[in-house]
């Protein structure tokens, strides 16, 4: 039963807006160390070089999307391990499709709330404490 | 921590660039110029603010969005294609996205059938999609919190290994987009360098591609003195870490591969760094079920134990160095910018001051001190600059409402206009962006409602049916200058001067050159609302446009070619705060004067001066006849100087051409003075543009040149007194 306290949550996303909605709604269930960036290839920068639990992602962003993300996540020697969540604003079965292929842990789809957050966390991380 | 409102702010923040992305992409797709990201780029900005929207609860705006984004994709994807008429529609609702925005904000309650139009039209491009391609069912609806149909069975993070699982052979390329690790060396042959193929340029796409790590091998490089320029003395090796395809960093090296030693040699990641986390990672094709969309078993996990936290813990210490800043810009409030621009300015007085001080020191006790207060005065300067292009915003800000501006204006009067805008990237203080935003829309309708005629009209006169209005942006020795130009009708200056003689604005005899009969529909008297459109076609608040762009410090003037257009150029100050002042001396009285209006200074005597009943005498310089106009009487101060023969005059440029000479007692010299407004005290005094400390701590006032010239200017033009009018 992971802490909540604990926990290194990574957020990417380029709109700053829906970063700190998403940062505050992980506040909201507990989560303490949420790192940031705009786009997969900051993501990137970021994965390979911090110890992280969660990485929760957008689809639709400039330079590097979410799936490509995910992909480099899956790739890297260190990162790939770290479980995956991927924001959708559209019901797109492909994209769901090709992310399952790609080894993303859950989905989520724009807007959701802290408890359906907390929901799609806990059925990957296991009951947050 | 933010809390709701500030979230709010920045999602509107961004809405209004996504507003910009919208307007700048579809009118470069609706010109022909786009490539595949710039529609790409326009989805998103819509996306986004749906996204956004749909997070702080904005029905209206989340479901026009979705329609906007509907058809958007299909243009991304290639199944819709941008006719004009489709691009057209598009930029319609970009305004309707705009209002919908705008609505939001403010709170305004959004009538039910708002944008019901755009709608409508979009959803009909949605339809010829369908049509064609045989009915795909998108009911148009944004998507549920969850959908159905997909079965997902989210896969627990408790030792979770995961390896790719291809669906199909073509589906998911092996490891497609896996980073993979490069061992590079590249040394650069004689023959390259004198190909001039320049080895920076090489390292820099390399970059571009992932990851860059390289070490210069310098061991060859002689001393400065020895170094011939153009042959290769370094070479380097590294490694590149990048997802790109081989083929991608082959190209990098593309034209050189012959004239340099190059290799280029993947090489397994797990080696790159020492490996203690656990078993190699060659990816597996392995024999782990398809993942099945509508029964879904859940992916099968591998069988490694260690946890991800534990093993980047371990191999921490093995991550190669520094990375790169998450981000290169900032948001930073308005508010601290202007707190830091005005401790800039208190800085430039009191430097003055001391100036001032180690000026009267005795001679001979200063040396020391005075070089160090020069290297303070550089610094200073340096300072104030960089604290000055903080607040430097492109003029495009403001630019970009003008595209919207003219389609609608060509739309209501049945005109064809296209605008054409340039040097958007010009930058401006942001003070000057804030006010020219109504003069420029007022001159931009000018053009269109009066200047660019009706399309029979042009084409009777030979001209293309479109008229064009083009708006232009540059730095000029020191100011920013801004043009609006169009190819429309011109000004019709017969009508103009006669009507100008009719309100007594100029004396029946007097004789204007074209430019001087085109600046008077500035005047103020001239544009009596009921008359304008008759006569020159233009000039509803020319008057208030001109003083608008005054009290920014700026000058405005028209040049107008009958039957051919117009330009009308706005010349501003690059900041509002600072300028170069010159110290003049009238009486005991002080006072300054903007620099940038000094043509030259002189003490002409008596025979260059020609009395001229009525003025204060005219100057006689190389051939030309100067008003002289003398800042003692002007303002009512008894000069000190008793002969005129000790007076200085200062050829002052007052703008749109017109100079005169100022007569004044004594230049006292120049400085940089901190522009302080005295508006709010005393509101708006003509004759002084503002006020500022001087060195010696004593408060001067700022002449404002062009109101001066129009007080004072014989009785050739100008309205207002004139103390020595006969």
């Amino acid at each position: 039963m992971p802490n909540a306290v604990a926990l290194k949550v990574l957020v990417v996303d380029d709109q700053n807006s829906v970063r700190q909605m998403t940062r505050m709604t992980l506040e909201e269930i507990g989560i303490r160390h949420i790192h940031e960036a705009e786009n997969g290839r900051q993501g990137m920068d970021i994965a390979g070089l911090q110890p992280l639990d969660l990485i929760i992602s957008d689809f639709n962003m400039p330079e590097m999307d979410g799936l490509n993300f995910l992909r480099a996540v899956r790739g890297h020697p260190v990162a790939r391990k770290v479980p995956f969540i991927l924001l959708t604003g559209r019901g797109d079965r492909e994209l769901v499709v090709k992310a399952a292929q790609a080894g993303v842990n859950n989905y989520l789809v724009k807007p959701f709330t802290a408890a359906i957050l907390r929901e799609k966390v806990e059925q990957v991380m296991g009951k947050l404490s | 921590m933010a809390n709701m409102d500030q979230l709010k702010q920045t999602f509107f923040d961004e809405c209004a660039e996504a507003m910009q992305q919208i307007e700048a992409g579809l009118t470069d797709i609706r010109q022909g110029h786009s490539s595949d990201d710039t529609i790409n780029a326009v989805f998103r900005a819509v996306h986004s603010v749906k996204g956004g929207a749909g997070i702080f609860g904005f029905e209206a705006l989340v479901e026009f969005a979705h329609v906007f984004e509907t058809v958007l994709d299909g243009v991304r994807r290639g199944s819709l294609t941008a006719t004009a008429d489709n691009v057209d529609v598009l930029l319609a609702a970009g305004d309707v996205l705009s209002d919908l925005v705008h609505m939001s904000q403010s709170g305004q309650p959004i009538a039910p059938g708002f944008g019901s139009e755009s709608r409508s039209a979009l959803e009909q491009i949605i339809r010829s999609d369908q049509a064609g391609e045989g009915g795909a069912a998108d009911d148009n609806s944004p998507a549920p919190a969850e959908f159905e149909g997909i079965d997902f069975t989210p896969v627990p993070a408790d030792g979770f290994d995961f390896t790719p699982v291809p669906a199909n052979a073509d589906d998911f390329s092996r490891g497609a987009d896996a980073l993979r690790s490069y061992a590079i060396t590249f040394r650069p042959k004689a023959e390259m360098l004198k190909k001039a193929n320049e080895p920076l340029y090489i390292i820099r796409e390399l970059r571009k591609l992932g990851e860059l790590d390289l070490t210069a091998e310098t061991e060859s490089l002689p001393s400065l003195a020895d170094l011939v320029p153009d042959r290769p003395y370094i070479g380097w090796t590294g490694t590149l870490r990048t997802s790109a395809a081989r083929a991608q960093i082959d190209e990098v090296f593309e034209f050189v591969v012959g004239d340099c030693d190059l290799e280029i040699i993947e090489v397994d990641p797990a080696s790159a760094t020492a490996g203690d986390f656990g078993k190699a990672d060659a990816p597996e094709h392995a024999t782990q079920a398809q993942v099945v969309v509508s029964t879904a078993p859940a992916l099968e996990v591998g069988s490694t134990a260690s946890k991800a936290a534990e093993a980047a813990e371990a191999t921490n210490t093995n991550r190669s160095p520094a990375a790169k800043p998450a981000a290169t810009t900032t948001r930073i409030e308005l508010e601290r910018i202007d707190r830091v621009v005005n401790m800039v300015g208190e800085l430039v007085i009191a430097q003055a001051m001391l100036g001032q001080i180690v000026q009267d020191l005795p001679e001979g006790t200063s040396g020391r001190l005075s070089q160090i207060l020069e290297e303070v005065v550089h610094h200073t300067r340096e300072l104030k600059d960089s604290v000055m292009s903080m607040r430097a915003q492109p003029v495009g800000a403001v630019f970009q409402r003008m595209p919207r501006l003219v389609r609608e204006l060509s739309a209501k009067t049945g005109k064809k206009v296209r605008l054409e805008m340039l040097g958007e990237t010009t930058e401006v203080d942001r003070s000057i962006i804030e006010r020219l935003g109504d003069p420029l829309t007022h001159i931009i309708r000018n053009s269109v409602d009066h200047g660019i005629e009706a399309p029979a009209d042009r084409a009777a006169a030979g001209k293309n049916e479109e008229g064009t209005v083009r708006l232009a942006a540059e730095h000029r020795g020191g100011r920013i200058v801004i043009e609006v130009i169009d190819d429309g009708a011109g000004i019709n200056s017969e009508r103009v001067l006669r009507k100008a003689r009719e309100k007594g604005l100029i004396s029946p005899d007097a004789a204007l050159s074209e430019d001087e009969i085109s600046n008077l529909i500035m005047l103020p008297g001239f544009s009596t609302a009921e008359t304008v459109s008759d006569i020159s076609g233009r000039g509803v608040g020319m008057d208030v446009v001109r003083s608008n762009i005054q009290e920014i410090g700026g000058r405005i003037s028209l040049k107008s070619e009958r039957g051919r257009g117009m330009t009308i150029q706005l010349a501003l100050p690059l900041t509002l705060a600072v300028m170069d002042g010159m110290v003049i001396k009238v009486g005991r009285e002080t006072y300054v004067m903007p620099l940038s209006a000094i043509v030259e200074c002189l003490r002409p005597t008596r025979s260059d001066v020609n009395d001229l009943v009525g003025t204060c005498g005219m100057l006689k310089l190389r051939g030309d006849l100067l008003p002289l106009v003398n800042l003692g009487d002007l303002l009512d101060i008894t000069s000190a100087a008793g002969d005129s023969n000790e007076s200085v005059v200062i050829i002052t440029d007052a703008g749109e051409g017109s100079r005169f000479g100022l007569v004044v007692d004594e230049l006292c010299g120049h400085q940089q003075v901190v522009i302080k407004s005295i508006e709010e005290s005393y509101g708006s005094v003509p004759g002084i543009a503002a006020a500022t400390i001087l060195g010696n701590g004593r408060v001067a006032f700022i002449l404002d040149i062009e109101k001066l010239s129009d007080l004072a200017v014989g009785p050739s033009s100008g309205a207002g007194r004139s103390r020595n009018a006969a």
